[in-house]
């Protein structure tokens, strides 16, 4: 169980107070009670002393009497004459005086002579006792039980003038003398006795009829009693026993008692008193605590409240505490603390929902904004488009030109896409980098491709970058909803697709076309799986011979690598190398080709065929410190002698970093092997790099080859490329061979090798070595076969990303 | 108590005379008779009253009579032993009235409120023992023992009681004690008197 914190420290409180008035009555209790049984002890004892006072005033009334009796005149003449009526009128004339209830006269022969009411018979021995008592002057009476009653008695002589006889006279020990006795002492009485051995019985009492039988079994259970502390029935008193002497054969007393009743009456009221102010008291505590705990409580609650409202993104106004205290003081931190979260809040969407240097939407906005758009489109059926726009060449104004002006392109660059779209609904965003997009509400895919035009337009105006003018232009790529997705990954996904595509046939904008959606959807699948691809040897590599313009002795081949996907069959390279030099996992992918390669070429030395294998080093293996170890580890390791092999990069490898690259080529160079100038011509082909590389052999783009016989300055380009190749000392290999023609122009312009499918196309290492048997090209014109590496189609398509300007 | 010894000396001397009297009548010879009187553990008892009653009754002399004064509220003497048909006078000596009075079987009487000496004495016709008090004053007490013959004697304080001129003859002897009073009497005893003797007694007292 919960409780607040209010309720919490009234109870505190209150309980507090509670021990405290309890622990008071138990003291007021113990001390009352001490001190009631106190007094009442000593009214007790007072009340026994006037108790003992009052049976010797009766004794001395008895006596008095019985002495004027004794000493009458006429009653001595009545004594003398004998006559036992006048001698009894006289006794009950005298007891009647007094109201004794026993008047005898006694011979000196202790006979009985005379008596008033009440006649005994035989003198009782109690009575020989007391006249022996009288006789000899210790007392003149005491107490008697005479025919099962109990009496105070005196015994008088009567003297004539020597004792002639015995006036006995006697109160009845009844109920009226304890009640007189009650009525002057104030306490209880109760005349008990018991003869012998057996029990206790009560002559006379002024309790009532059930306290009288508590009483008697207080006693017979106790034999006397011990304690002072008397309970009877519900009722305390404090007692004792007053004994009374009534011969050897009798035991008698007088049990006083004083209820402790009114001795604790002042305590009781005031356990009342205080019980009803610890009530009250508890109740003001609660209440006050209460109230106090409410008072911290209560703006805390609101406080926590408000907090809950934060927290569910709500910046309300706060809770108005208005006051100095510690509670004050935490509203106000709280009041400040909101005020910077919300500050902070805003500068932190505004950091991850804005881009900062072109102050346009980011990816996150923007992808939200467009699932927002969506959903709203999704339910009243209308169209979405999305467009995809990537500054072509940006790499290259930003490396030549510097960052800022970089920068600077952006800018104008979301400038000039934010005045073109008017529609208010039209979202503009920047995705990263040189990546745009935009959103259109309400366009279809064909609405959308001439909005896109019409970016494109406003961006082959020249722009004036800080007093530089550069000319920019855009691909754009155009998907649609519903037609290309529903959702904002797709579309955003697709239109990069077709946003690629425009770059590619360097149309400017394309629409999506669902064609190329699988491949790419592939693409992205794949990538997550190549990493497991080169731990489960589902990589191969296929090799590619090349052959001779001249007679050579040595086969040569590139080795390509291969991918076949245990499901998805063979996967041709380009749908995964750039990714895997996209991700760095390229580097791993190298190494497995470098070894197998390697592995293969000194397995076919061991076979007696000398084959010159070729393969293919990325920019990022160029970095690679390791790299130039680790290759000649693998040649070691395999036997094979580092001028079979040949290490082909291109040139635009070396441009990331410069100094490392050419370092490490140089490390490499050092081992042995050959290195070769891939894909020359496409790339951003610089002479002073290619002075100070140390390599052997120069390839020429496929493209500049397919069309050598149609297109006269592509001859041109090969040509003088051979030229200058020979005059560097370098050889040339010629790529996309694939007619007779072209291989015999080739030949004439002085290229030493070439590599086509006019020859081969690549072919896994079996049908290679089938090849160098049964083919023409094998044992034909050129008289030997060479290799050529390369990775076809991603290294092709690289090339043209980075055409210079 | 010096008047009482007084009073008894002179009482024993008129009685002396009257034996004497008696004696010269009587053809035996006269003795006298010595009592020692002592209580159970043998010590000497006073007050002890002697007194011998012939076995025959005749020739005894004629009672005399006696006094008892009352002097400073005391009876005296306070014990007397007197044949029976004593007149006894009782002067009131005193400047306060006395009520002279007796309860006793053997002599009922009062001298009601009086001063000086009453008119007549008080005779005393029957044997036995009669407790004189006073109504006024209840302290005042004497005995007054009352047997059948002149010879009697009240022992002294060495327990000695002497009977003097007793004729020779058979006699009972009688003690009397005032600490006997409500107890039996003593039962009497015989007693030859043929000479001077003495005769020891014991006497059972009331602690």
């Amino acid at each position: 169980m919960r409780f607040s914190l209010k309720w919490k420290i009234a109870a505190w409180c209150a309980a507090l107070l509670l021990v405290t008035q309890i622990g008071g009555l138990l003291l007021f209790g113990e001390i009352g009670r001490g001190s009631a049984m106190a007094d009442a002890q000593a009214d007790l004892k007072t009340g026994d002393r006037v108790f003992a006072r009052l049976l010797d005033e009766r004794a001395s009334q008895l006596t008095q009497a019985a002495r004027v009796l004794a000493a009458d005149y006429g009653f001595r003449e009545a004594l003398l004459s004998q006559d036992r009526e006048t001698i009894e009128s006289a006794l009950a004339n005298h007891g009647g005086r007094i109201r004794a209830d026993v008047m005898l006269l006694l011979a000196l022969d202790e006979s009985i002579v005379a008596s008033s009411s009440f006649n005994p018979g035989r003198t009782p021995e109690r009575l020989r006792q007391l006249i022996e008592g009288a006789r000899s002057g210790a007392h003149s009476g005491g107490f008697a039980v005479v025919s099962g009653m109990l009496y105070q008695l005196v015994v008088v002589p009567v003297m004539a003038p020597v004792p002639v006889g015995w006036v006995v006279m006697g109160f009845s020990v009844d109920k009226s003398l304890a009640n007189d006795l009650k009525g002057v002492t104030g306490l209880e009485v109760s005349f008990v006795r018991r003869s012998g051995d057996k029990g206790w019985m009560l002559a006379s009492s002024t309790l009532n009829e059930p306290l009288q039988s508590a009483l008697l079994g207080e006693l017979s259970a106790n034999g006397a009693l011990q304690d002072e502390a008397l309970t009877l029935g519900d009722r305390d008193y404090v007692s004792l026993m007053h004994a009374i002497d009534a011969g050897p054969q009798q035991q008698v007393g007088a049990v006083l008692q004083l209820s402790l009743e009114r001795a604790l009456a002042p305590w009781n009221r005031l356990y009342r008193d205080w019980t009803g102010l610890t009530l009250i008291g508890t109740l003001l505590a609660l209440a006050v605590s209460a109230f106090m705990g409410r008072s911290i409580a209560s703006p805390v609650v609101r406080l926590a409240e408000f907090a809950r409202r934060v927290e569910s993104g709500e910046y309300g106004a706060p809770p108005a505490v208005a006051r100095g205290d510690e509670i004050g003081q935490l509203a106000n931190a709280f009041v400040h603390m909101t005020d910077a979260i919300s500050l902070r809040e805003t500068r932190i969407s505004e950091l991850a929902y804005y881009d900062v240097l072109t102050g346009l939407p980011n990816r996150a906005y923007f992808t939200e904004r467009l699932e927002e758009s969506l959903r709203t489109a999704a339910a009243d059926g209308s169209d979405l488009a999305v467009v995809c726009l990537d500054v072509d060449r940006f790499k290259m104004v930003n490396d030549t030109l510097g960052h800022e002006l970089g920068d600077l392109l952006l800018r104008e660059v979301a400038r000039r896409l934010r005045e073109t779209l008017r529609d208010v609904r039209d979202q503009v965003a920047r995705l990263g980098g040189d990546e745009f997009a935009v959103m259109l509400p309400g366009a279809d895919a064909s609405k959308a491709l001439s909005v896109a035009h019409r970016i494109a337009e406003a961006m082959n105006r020249p722009m004036n970058l800080d007093g530089q003018m550069v000319d920019v232009s855009a691909s754009m790529g155009v998907s649609a909803c519903p037609a290309h997705g529903n959702d904002a990954q797709s579309l955003l996904r697709h239109a990069d697709v077709a946003m690629y595509l425009a770059k590619r046939h360097n149309t400017m904008a394309e629409i999506y076309d669902p064609r190329h959606h699988d491949q790419n959807v592939e693409r992205l699948s794949l990538l997550s799986e190549l990493r497991l691809a080169v731990e489960r040897d589902e990589l191969v590599l296929y090799y590619q011979p090349k052959v001779s313009t001249a007679p050579d002795a040595v086969h040569h081949v590139e080795a390509l690598v291969r991918w076949i996907h245990p499901t998805r069959g063979f996967v041709p390279p380009f749908e995964f190398i750039p990714f895997a030099e996209q991700t760095g996992y390229i580097k791993a992918i190298t190494l497995w080709v470098m070894n197998a390669a390697i592995r293969q070429c000194g397995q076919w030395l061991r076979q007696g065929l000398e084959v010159n294998v070729s393969l293919n080093i990325s920019a990022r293996d160029l970095l690679n410190p390791e790299l130039p170890a680790l290759f000649a580890g693998m040649l070691e390791c395999h036997g094979c002698p580092a001028r079979l092999i040949t290490l082909e990069i291109t040139e635009s490898a070396v441009l990331d970093d410069p100094l490392r690259a050419l370092a490490n080529l140089q490390v490499l160079r050092e081992t042995g092997c050959a290195l070769s100038i891939d894909d020359y011509g496409t790339g951003y082909s610089s002479l002073s790099y290619l002075r100070q590389m140390p390599v052997s052999e120069m390839k020429i783009d496929r493209s500049f080859v397919m069309h050598l016989l149609d297109n006269p300055n592509d001859e041109i380009i090969v040509r003088s490329t051979i030229e200058l190749a020979h005059n560097m000392g370098l050889k040339v290999t010629a790529e996309g061979v694939e007619s007779e023609g072209v291989l015999e122009r080739l030949r004439l312009l002085g290229c030493d090798l070439a590599q086509g499918y006019l020859i081969s196309k690549p072919i896994p290492a079996e049908a290679l070595e089938k090849w160098f048997r049964e083919s023409h090209w094998a044992q034909g014109a050129v008289g030997s076969s060479a290799a050529a590496v390369m990775l076809d189609e991603p290294v092709g398509r690289a090339a043209t990303r980075t055409v210079a300007v | 108590m010096p008047c009482a010894v007084i009073v008894f000396h002179h009482f024993r001397r008129v009685l002396l005379v009257a034996v004497v009297l008696v004696g010269a009548g009587l053809p035996a010879q006269a003795a006298t008779v010595t009592i020692k009187a002592g209580d159970g553990s043998g010590n000497a008892l006073d007050s002890v009253v002697v007194s011998l009653v012939p076995v025959s009754r005749g020739g005894m002399p004629a009672a005399r009579p006696a006094q008892i004064e009352q002097r400073n509220k005391t009876f005296l003497p306070a014990i007397s032993v007197v044949q029976t048909g004593t007149a006894i006078e009782f002067p009131n000596n005193d400047t306060v009235r006395h009520h002279v009075y007796s309860f006793s079987a053997a002599k009922v009487f009062e001298l009601k409120l009086y001063a000086g000496k009453p008119e007549k004495p008080v005779v005393f016709d029957k044997p036995g023992v009669v407790v004189l008090g006073c109504n006024i004053h209840d302290k005042m007490a004497a005995y007054v023992v009352v047997v059948d013959t002149p010879w009697s004697a009240i022992s002294q304080s060495d327990g000695v009681a002497r009977i003097a001129d007793v004729p020779a003859g058979d006699y009972q002897l009688q003690l009397w004690h005032p600490r006997r009073l409500g107890m039996p009497d003593v039962p009497p005893r015989p007693l030859r008197v043929a000479g001077d003797q003495t005769e020891v007694v014991k006497l059972e007292l009331r602690p």
